[in-house]
């Protein structure tokens, strides 16, 4: 995956939120299942994200989030 | 000060109330900064409730019609709930799907509910009205109404004039349910007003006079509308004792938990609840150097309830916020259930945190058990073993309640009910002792998974589990929660599988993972494989999931890798 710089902000958020270390995490890995990224949790990813990347997350984009490749092609689409 | 006027006769009556006795107080709704949005007095709720139940009595709501509401915390939640009591309703608030991944999963449930309790109509965001027809749900398909739509009605002419006896449905608040299906607990119009009243005399005790005595006061609460500590102990609590209420989203704070307390520095004189789990993630989430600049001297009452008090996190949060002025005496555990509308027992001596040790012979349980009280006013709470009878101070049994806040039974389900009501009195499931007079908790029903202030019924995750294994004949899929770290609990599944199914392993612990975390949103403590048989259960074939958890904490459970 081409990695613009939002998304390697995103990257960091989501290794930073997950405990994790940002090589580790590949595209296919599930939030929930394979990162123990719970409710709780998905909100600080939430806020964590719209401040790295200085947007307001609607739901319905957070609605499509399930997989670390779908956080990265979200923060892709910002530029 | 207003004196207390008598207590009104039902909701209704403590709405119009509240407009009336503290016309200057009301609702502050914050943005998702913790900054002030917008506030209303009482008198404003009270009008806006009012054009709101005329528009859902123009869209056809009749007397006793169930009304779901699934919104996130705003004006129009507060207005579609009171609005739907004021036109003579009955108001189910539902969670609202919130966070990531597909509302689909949150959505099921919610039409199951809807089902089953027949409900006329279920007001929701504009965003779900798609996903429900796209996931074809039978019940919401027909009776799903955009927030938006409503509010574009014209309001119909003018309200009846509504009177409705103490034991009439105020409203229904869901838990979960041994079926699946979370159960609609009928809140009368008695208990709602006799809860509040009454939780606002036990928190004023230590000052000698009622909640509704104090100079102007604030309630800070972050907590969901749908569950009753955000409901009944949020707004009608705030409503019946003249509180103001300042409100943020549940979202807002697990987002950024240094939001409640920055709220709690600024509002002055506060009372503020949370589970254990908000206390424990504010030690986790706000650095040292973030607590400067806090100020919590103002927070006279913080409510700790709604899950098992864990006293390390009262005593750890009080250590850390000190220096930001937080008095431990202010830390006030209670107990309740939605059955008992919200509150049966409350700290009413505002001394701090007291324990007392778990009593000898006791099987399983925290080493140290906080008191979470005495009973509230004009309600008795006993302690009762297996056979029904009732055991002295001291004992370990299930918690047994009986009062003007208990709720009348589940909303269709006599068998239910029945089980829960026994000669009179509520049977909580929960187990605990008596001492002094006050009540030790030392286990929440069995049965139920607390997970981050979560209710989640094991078969849940058990029939998850079976789906992806196609266990459930003669396999079985036993579930339980274990301790994770600050965390608090966390699922264990153990699946039997069939001999020679070592090849499939990988695959089945990555289905099961992967469908647990998008339909509820929950990571597992641990997956484990065993050989069919391996799970214990009773002779009539049921999951002893208490023995099996003992076994999987003592490592006797023996495990099957993928290359077996």
């Amino acid at each position: 995956m081409a990695m613009s710089e939002k998304t390697d902000k995103a990257l960091q958020v989501l290794a930073r939120v997950s405990d994790k270390d940002g090589a580790g995490l590949t595209p296919e890995m599930e939030l929930v299942a394979d990162l123990a990224i719970d409710s709780p949790k998905a909100l600080e990813l939430l806020v964590e994200l719209e401040e790295v990347l200085e947007v307001e997350i609607s739901d319905e984009d957070a609605a499509r989030m399930e997989t670390v490749a779908d956080v990265l092609a979200y923060a892709g689409r910002l530029g | 000060m207003p004196e207390i006027e008598a207590e009104p006769a039902h909701l209704i009556g403590a709405i119009e109330r509240a407009s009336t006795l503290f016309p200057e107080r009301g609702i502050s709704l914050m943005d998702r900064r913790g900054r002030l949005a917008e506030k209303r007095s009482y008198p404003q709720v009270l009008e806006s409730a009012q054009a709101a139940a005329r528009r859902l009595l123009r869209r056809g709501v009749e007397a006793g019609d169930r009304v779901m509401i699934c919104l996130p915390t705003s004006w129009s939640w507060i207005e579609s709930w009171l609005g739907t009591v004021l036109a003579g309703g009955v108001p189910v608030a539902v969670s609202p799907p919130e966070g990531l991944g597909s509302p689909s999963g949150v959505l099921g449930r919610v039409d199951g509910v809807a089902e089953r309790i027949e409900a006329s109509l279920l007001v929701c965001s504009d965003r779900l009205l798609a996903p429900i027809h796209e996931h074809r749900l039978e019940t919401l398909s027909t009776i799903a109404t955009p927030i938006g739509e409503l509010e574009e009605l014209l309001p119909g002419a003018s309200l009846p004039r509504l009177d409705p006896a103490p034991e009439e449905v105020a409203f229904l608040q869901l838990t979960s349910g041994s079926t699946g299906v979370p159960r609609a607990v009928m809140i009368p119009h008695r208990a709602a007003v006799h809860n509040t009243i009454a939780c606002g005399e036990a928190i004023g005790r230590p000052l000698g006079r009622p909640v509704w005595e104090w100079e102007p006061s604030s309630l800070v609460s972050w907590l969901p509308l749908y569950h009753d500590m955000g409901l009944v102990g949020g707004i009608l609590f705030s409503m019946m004792n003249g509180l103001d209420l300042v409100l943020v989203s549940p979202r807002t704070f697990l987002g950024k938990p240094r939001t409640w307390l920055e709220m709690l520095s600024r509002v002055g004189p506060a009372i503020s609840p949370a589970p254990n789990f908000g206390y424990q993630l504010c030690l986790e989430r706000i650095a040292e150097e973030e607590r400067a600049g806090l100020d919590l001297s103002q927070w006279q009452v913080a409510l700790l309830g709604a899950e098992m008090v864990r006293p390390e996190t009262v005593r750890d949060f009080s250590a850390a916020f000190e220096s930001s002025g937080f008095s431990p005496l202010s830390a006030r555990p209670c107990y309740g259930l939605a059955e008992g509308t919200l509150s049966v027992t409350f700290d009413s001596a505002g001394t701090g945190l007291r324990c007392a040790s778990l009593p000898a012979g006791a099987e399983e349980g925290p080493r140290e058990v906080p008191s979470v009280g005495e009973p509230l006013m004009d309600t008795r709470v006993e302690v009762v073993a297996a056979d029904g009878s009732r055991l002295p101070e001291g004992q370990i049994g299930e918690v047994i309640v009986r009062g003007p806040g208990v709720f009348l039974g589940y909303f269709r389900d006599e068998e239910a009910t029945a089980q829960a009501f026994r000669d009179g009195w509520l049977h909580t499931g929960d187990l605990g002792f008596l001492r002094g007079g006050e009540l030790y908790l030392t286990g929440r029903s069995k049965e139920i998974l607390i997970v981050r202030g979560q209710n989640i019924m094991p078969h849940e995750l058990e029939w998850i589990a079976e789906e992806v294994a196609e266990a459930g004949g003669s396999c079985r899929v036993g579930c339980f929660s274990i301790p994770a770290g600050a965390a608090g609990e966390l699922p264990v599944i153990v699946v039997e599988v069939a001999r020679g199914a070592g090849s499939s392993l990988a695959h089945l612990d990555r289905e099961i993972r992967s469908r647990v975390g998008r339909r509820l949103s929950l990571p597992l403590a641990d997956l484990v494989f065993v050989q069919r048989g391996k799970i214990p259960k009773t002779t009539s074939g049921k999951v002893q999931r208490r023995e099996l958890r003992a076994r999987y904490l003592a490592r006797q459970l023996e495990r099957l890798h993928g290359d077996e």
